[in-house]
């Protein structure tokens, strides 16, 4: 219960959040759910009134749902199972899959090891900073050739 | 201080405020500056933690309706299609500005002459040239010399990189032989006058952690400081108050506590800008002045005036390290900056490019305009995105209009109980052509980058960050509500000093005018120090 949500809650949410947004297929970037969001997750139900009831809804249903095809839960279907019953929710319980999606991204793409796999340093931008190229300021040779493009007066 | 008169009390500490304190403080009078917020604390920017994506739409979010922060007053512009967006603490608006600092073109200042619109400026470039010069020094700004749209100025520093997307976009402006150029940006690219130079943090709009770009906090306060002006924070003025000659004589505001203060001044000068500055004065009523201080004209809130702004972006298939830089600084173009009647408007408009996305704005770009899909596929579809934007704001001339206006609300209020603004504000039909038309050069110019897609918004909705017009400079006292220096035509020891006194808005940031007016203005205040009031 360390992140809000039950045990059980915690699972399914896991696997929501891997279905959301999966590893990438060549292994640089997490899952959403691998990459222990859910804590993010339970921290910005917290915060949101609105959000709240639609997460806790949306789990309990896919839950629910779940139970008919598997004494495991929803982390045990298989991608299709998962797919199907996802689909299902978003009919059932609308707001579950936007709001939850909207959190996902939040946490997903500030963390350093989603920075990291996007090929920019995990950390803040203060106090290291970036390198950046000048540039060609040769590139301004046409413009300099025209005339002035300002009105005397 | 209760029962001391300072020579002079300055309301707001912002980009005018501080100019003038520095520019006044050689005088050795008695000056006093009142800031509703605080000194910022840059080692707690955004940039220099983990959350730095997300906190620039929260507490240091560029609207004060959203930001929830104690030292802001809430704004009712719900009538109004551009928002206002500002910040309240020592350095105003600057601690959260883009720091794009162009200069006004000498045509700016003739629009009635020159195009038969709005009105002249009583006041020309080559008067202020010297002040912009000066507050160039000042505010330390990068650029390069030999800019065709200008008449020479010299730089005081090294311009900003333009990276990999500045290249681009210069490739794409030289293909259609447009102009463009490294913008003027009070940046510091190295180091300067204490300054650390900039480290291409990316987000400056959420203040510089570096200190390296120059907000006043980090330019004119601390010599200001250091040469004797006070800078008391979190006073909240309430309203000018005025004696029996309808001279004002102080202001009555509120200290940190809460508690209701009186602070006697023989000038009192006001730089809240564009829409705080009118709220003060329409505050400020007495028998002398019952519709608000210094409103004889009726123009005090009227002809108000914001930059309508486009954003176009382009979508391109190479990285542009777009992340690293300042956000709102790289290169521009004034192409179509001067009258062209064929154009079907008057006036003109400034391509300003922008850096590209971060990650975080790139997933939520992506989920908003329904390009970013979620479970199979997301990673594909987010690299198609991610790194890949470049594009522009487009800052279109706005025309004073006397139904644009600042009004008190009669209900809002901020946390001392004081009126808050309201703004009724449209587009009048010369911007919508405008913003027609640069949306489209926008487009056309991406493309010629090598921009695959394109995308426009436009009036850009979050983008009331110039406020002016709503007190402004004339000689007719009938048509104006301050003098050709400043000083309002009913109250002669009242001044202002803000973008409420621009008789028009050109096409371009007014920060550096702003700045510049301010420093001409304490030039006069020196030079008529004997008879000031006469």
């Amino acid at each position: 219960m360390a992140s809000g949500f039950s045990d059980a809650e915690s699972s399914t949410l896991t696997s929501v959040l891997d279905e959301i947004i999966p590893p990438s297929r060549d292994g640089k970037l997490p899952g959403a759910g691998e990459l222990g969001l859910v804590d993010y997750i339970a921290d910005a139900v917290e915060k949101s009134p609105d959000l709240k009831p639609a997460i806790l809804e949306g789990l309990s249903t896919l839950q629910d749902l779940s139970g008919g095809r598997s004494s495991d839960g929803f982390s045990a279907l298989s991608k299709n199972e998962k797919a199907e019953l996802l689909k299902e929710l978003a009919t059932t319980s609308p707001a579950f899959l936007p709001g939850l999606t909207y959190q996902t991204y939040l946490g997903y793409y500030q963390h350093p090891r989603v920075l990291e796999g996007l090929g920019i340093p995990g950390r803040p931008p203060h106090p290291k900073g970036y390198e950046l190229e000048v540039g060609d300021l040769g590139l301004l040779d046409p413009v300099r050739a025209r005339p002035k493009r300002y009105r005397e007066c | 201080m209760p029962d001391e008169v300072v020579d002079v009390l300055i309301v707001g500490s912002g980009a005018a405020g501080a100019a003038l304190a520095w520019s006044l403080a050689d005088t050795r009078m008695k000056i006093v500056c009142l800031e509703q917020g605080d000194w910022m604390d840059p080692a707690k920017y955004p940039t220099t933690a983990m959350d730095w994506q997300l906190r620039g739409f929260g507490d240091m979010g560029l609207s004060p309706n959203g930001r929830g922060r104690p030292e802001d007053y809430p704004i009712n512009d719900s009538e109004s299609p551009i928002h206002v967006s500002n910040f309240n603490a020592v350095g105003g608006s600057t601690i959260l500005y883009a720091a794009h600092f162009p200069r006004f073109h000498p045509a700016d200042f003739k629009v009635r002459t020159l195009d038969g619109i709005a009105d002249d400026w009583p006041i020309d470039y080559r008067l202020l040239e010297p002040y912009y010069d000066e507050n160039a020094r000042m505010m330390g700004v990068a650029g390069l010399e030999g800019d065709p749209a200008y008449p020479p100025k010299k730089p005081t520093l090294p311009p900003v990189p333009l990276g990999k997307l500045g290249e681009t976009l210069g490739r794409g402006f030289n293909k259609l032989g447009w102009h463009w150029w490294p913008s003027d940006s009070a940046i510091a690219t190295r180091e300067y006058e204490g300054r650390a130079p900039c480290i291409n943090l990316g987000p400056c709009i959420t203040g510089c952690a570096q200190g390296a770009k120059a907000s006043t906090d980090v330019t004119y306060w601390p010599v200001a400081v250091r040469r004797g002006v006070e800078l008391w924070t979190r006073c909240r003025v309430r309203e000018i108050t005025v004696d029996e000659n309808g001279m004002a004589d102080g202001v009555l505001y509120y200290d940190a506590e809460g508690v209701e203060r009186k602070q006697k001044a023989e000038v009192v000068v006001v730089a809240c800008n564009g829409v705080g500055t009118p709220r003060l004065l329409l505050n400020s009523v007495s028998s002398h002045f019952p519709d608000g201080i210094a409103n004889r004209s009726g123009l005090v809130g009227k002809n108000l005036m914001f930059h309508p702004y486009a954003m176009v972006m382009g979508l391109f298939d190479e990285p542009l390290e777009g992340y690293k830089g300042p956000t709102g600084c790289c290169i521009m173009s004034q192409e179509f900056y001067e009258t062209d009647p064929s154009r079907g408007f008057l006036r003109g408009y400034t391509m300003e490019t922008l850096r590209g996305m971060a990650p975080l704005s790139t997933a939520l770009w992506g989920m908003s305009s329904g390009q970013l899909s979620s479970g199979e596929g997301h990673h594909e579809s987010y690299q198609q995105l991610w790194d890949r934007t470049a594009g522009m704001v487009v800052i279109c001339e706005d025309l004073p209009e006397e139904c644009n206006q600042v009004t008190l609300d009669p209900e809002l209020e901020d946390g001392n109980g004081i009126p808050s603004p309201k703004i009724d504000y449209r587009l009048s039909e010369n911007s919508k052509k405008m913003l027609e038309h640069c949306v489209a050069r926008g487009k056309e110019v991406l493309e010629a980058a090598g921009a695959r897609k394109t995308y426009a918004e436009a009036p850009l909705g979050v983008a009331g960050w110039h406020l002016m017009g709503t007190a402004r400079m004339g000689t007719d006292p009938q048509k104006s509500v301050v003098n050709e220096w400043g000083r309002c035509h009913d109250v002669k020891n009242l001044f202002i000093i803000d973008g409420s006194i621009f008789v028009t808005a050109a096409g371009v940031n007014p920060t550096n005018t702003i700045q510049a007016l301010s420093l001409y203005i304490a030039d006069k205040i020196k030079q008529n120090l004997a008879n000031l009031f006469d």
